[in-house]
């Protein structure tokens, strides 16, 4: 793997030589990276790139057809039990049971990894505590998917997986589950996600892999790639813009949240 | 175990909360039972008269007398018999004709009849029996003495439609809680991945399984007992059985039914496709297995047919136990009925089930 220049030092999440095909088609071709410890760490691609297939294969719902996965130190083939322990998963469709509250659906999760836990706390980190009594389906996209973050964090694992978190969500609410996602960071988890927004990844991500086609095609932290293809000699047609659209839309419409009143 | 636990209760709360399914489950039999317990099919028409001719020759003139009469139905046969119909219903009077009838001593007949259960049924059947009698004599000899009627007071157990209908109304309610309960929750769980989210945690399929066929028999427990209580208060409904017995059955039915569900969770890709799945399976059942009408008067074909489903099996033994008292040995024909029927259907479940 030629573009992994940097050398991690007790990482999180080895994957080494994993492979999955169905049928014919290859989902995910020999792929190897390395996750460090409170790294967020970021999986880009176009659709059908084997973003998705790659984590499934991490979070024990997929098995791999080859290769070796260790995660914190544990072989995810030998232990799945154990893994399952030690993650958190946010799905890339978001769905709940129905006629669970947000509440009583935290602490039920929570018993699955035979916890005991105050679900107000989980509900204030994503900033939802004053919807601790409501159902999933009076929730906005954007509160759904920052539930379903507090959801993956009860068993207080030591590594989150999330596929697409933003998709689908405006720009505010996406700026604010962008705010959420490095506070978790901050206090010492490891965080593995998927998206096909760039920004977002420039934004968040400490360091990105881009896949196509089942395989890594660049590796790096998001500077260092963009100041390699600079170094090549490629230039914007319009170079330095100072703002772009988006900049335009929030400008005008404002930072704050929509989803919550 | 306290996975299990927690989940059974989680998912019993969500059963609950499903306002509809708690309408089907609850409300439903209980209007159907209300519908058909208040209406009354069993009106007077024609009345139903046993007679037992311990006369022998002498009594066959009168035993042909009654049969003449058109508001009568005759049936006959010995006092044994016929005692036994009486005191199930099937007789609204019995008439014994005695052995000394027509050798010269005073003509006299014994009636049978349960005033409080069939006062109308009482009064008019003497009088009937009575009329045939005088003009019987009188025919003969223009005057002779009157023919007494020995009138015996017994308590029948008069059943009525409601108690043929409760236990089947049971019945079927658990075949729907089953079939359908499972089927559509689990269906919809499957497609909107909840049952992926929950493969990523250590939570085990059986565990989840467990809560959910659980949380369905506390339903089904809860089910009897407010049918049973609306039944006997209500309708009067004559329950002689052993309520332990009959819970024991029901659980036995509904893992029959709940594990049929499930082989549909797993053949269904969608909710839409549930309900032809289910009607198929359930449909002919409600109609052949004698949840509403008795079995006998159906094609000796069809019934035979009909006699393995296993909700002829629970109906059968259900009713047995409601409304003869029957225990387990009485009951045993059905109960191996079910029996096979348990492992062939939770065989088809483990077969047919999917997560994804």
């Amino acid at each position: 793997m030629t573009q992994q220049q940097t050398v991690i030092h007790d990482p999180m999440l080895i994957v080494d030589q994993l492979h999955k095909r169905y049928g014919d088609l290859v989902a995910v071709e020999s792929l190897s990276f390395t996750v460090g410890r409170k790294e967020i760490f970021g999986i880009l691609g176009p659709n059908g790139a084997g973003k998705t297939t790659t984590l499934e294969m991490i979070e024990t719902l997929r098995e791999p057809d080859g290769g070796k996965v260790t995660l914190n130190g544990v072989d995810i083939r030998r232990s799945p039990m154990d893994v399952k322990r030690m993650i958190g998963v946010q799905l890339q469709s978001t769905s709940f049971f129905d006629r669970l509250t947000l509440r009583e659906l935290l602490v039920l999760f929570a018993e699955f990894y035979g916890r005991k836990i105050d679900p107000l706390r989980y509900l204030q980190e994503v900033d939802l505590a004053d919807r601790a009594a409501s159902y999933p389906a009076q929730l906005s996209g954007g509160q759904k998917q920052r539930f379903s973050v507090a959801l993956a964090l009860v068993n207080d694992p030591v590594v989150l997986f999330l596929d697409e978190p933003t998709t689908g969500l405006d720009p505010q609410a996406r700026r604010h589950l962008w705010g959420v996602i490095q506070r978790i960071r901050d206090e010492g988890k490891t965080i593995v996600l998927t998206t096909h927004y760039m920004e977002e990844a420039e934004e968040l991500c400490d360091r990105v892999a881009i896949m196509d086609h089942g395989k890594i095609i660049a590796l790096g932290a998001p500077r260092v790639l963009i100041q390699k293809l600079v170094d090549s000699g490629f230039s914007r047609e319009r170079a330095h813009a100072l703002a772009n659209l988006e900049d335009v839309f929030l400008s005008l419409t404002g930072h704050s949240l929509r989803d919550d009143e | 175990m306290k996975q299990t636990w927690v989940m059974t209760v989680a998912a019993l709360k969500m059963y609950l909360r499903q306002r509809e399914t708690v309408i089907w489950a609850f409300f439903f039999p209980l209007l159907l039972l209300g519908l058909f317990g208040f209406i009354r099919f069993d009106g007077v028409g024609t009345m139903h008269l046993g007679v037992v001719n311990a006369a022998g020759a002498n009594g066959v003139a009168v035993v042909e007398r009654f049969r003449h009469v058109s508001a009568l139905e005759v049936s006959e046969g010995t006092e044994e018999a016929e005692r036994a119909q009486l005191m199930v219903g099937e007789r609204d009077l019995l008439v014994i004709i005695p052995a000394e009838f027509g050798t010269g001593a005073a003509p006299r007949l014994i009636v049978l009849a349960d005033r409080e259960a069939k006062p109308r049924e009482t009064q008019l059947g003497t009088l009937i029996v009575q009329k045939v009698m005088d003009d019987a004599v009188f025919a003969v000899a223009g005057s002779l003495p009157r023919t007494t009627l020995d009138v015996h007071a017994v308590t029948v157990r008069n059943l009525t439609y409601v108690d043929f209908l409760l236990p089947g109304v049971l019945s079927m309610s658990i075949m729907q809680l089953g079939i359908f309960g499972v089927a559509f929750a689990f269906v919809t769980l499957k497609r909107r991945g909840i049952l992926r989210r929950l493969k990523v945690t250590p939570l085990q399929p059986r565990e989840f399984i467990t809560a959910q066929v659980v949380s369905r028999l506390v339903v089904v427990v809860a089910q009897i007992a407010l049918m049973l209580v609306f039944g006997v208060y209500v309708l009067h409904v004559h329950f002689i059985g052993n309520a332990l017995l009959l819970l024991a059955v029901a659980m036995l039915g509904a893992t029959v039914f709940l594990a049929l569900g499930f082989a549909i969770a797993g053949l269904a890709r969608t909710e839409d496709q549930v309900p032809p799945m289910a009607n198929a399976i359930t449909l002919p059942m409600l109609l052949l297995s004698g949840v509403f009408f008795s079995r006998s008067n159906l094609p000796e074909m069809v019934r035979l047919i009909t006699g393995v489903l296993p909700l002829t099996h629970l109906a059968d033994a259900m009713r047995a136990v409601a409304i003869d008292g029957a225990g387990v040995a009485q009951i045993m024909p059905q109960l191996i009925g079910l029996g096979i029927w348990a492992p062939v259907s939770i065989g088809l479940a483990i077969w047919l089930f999917r997560w994804e």
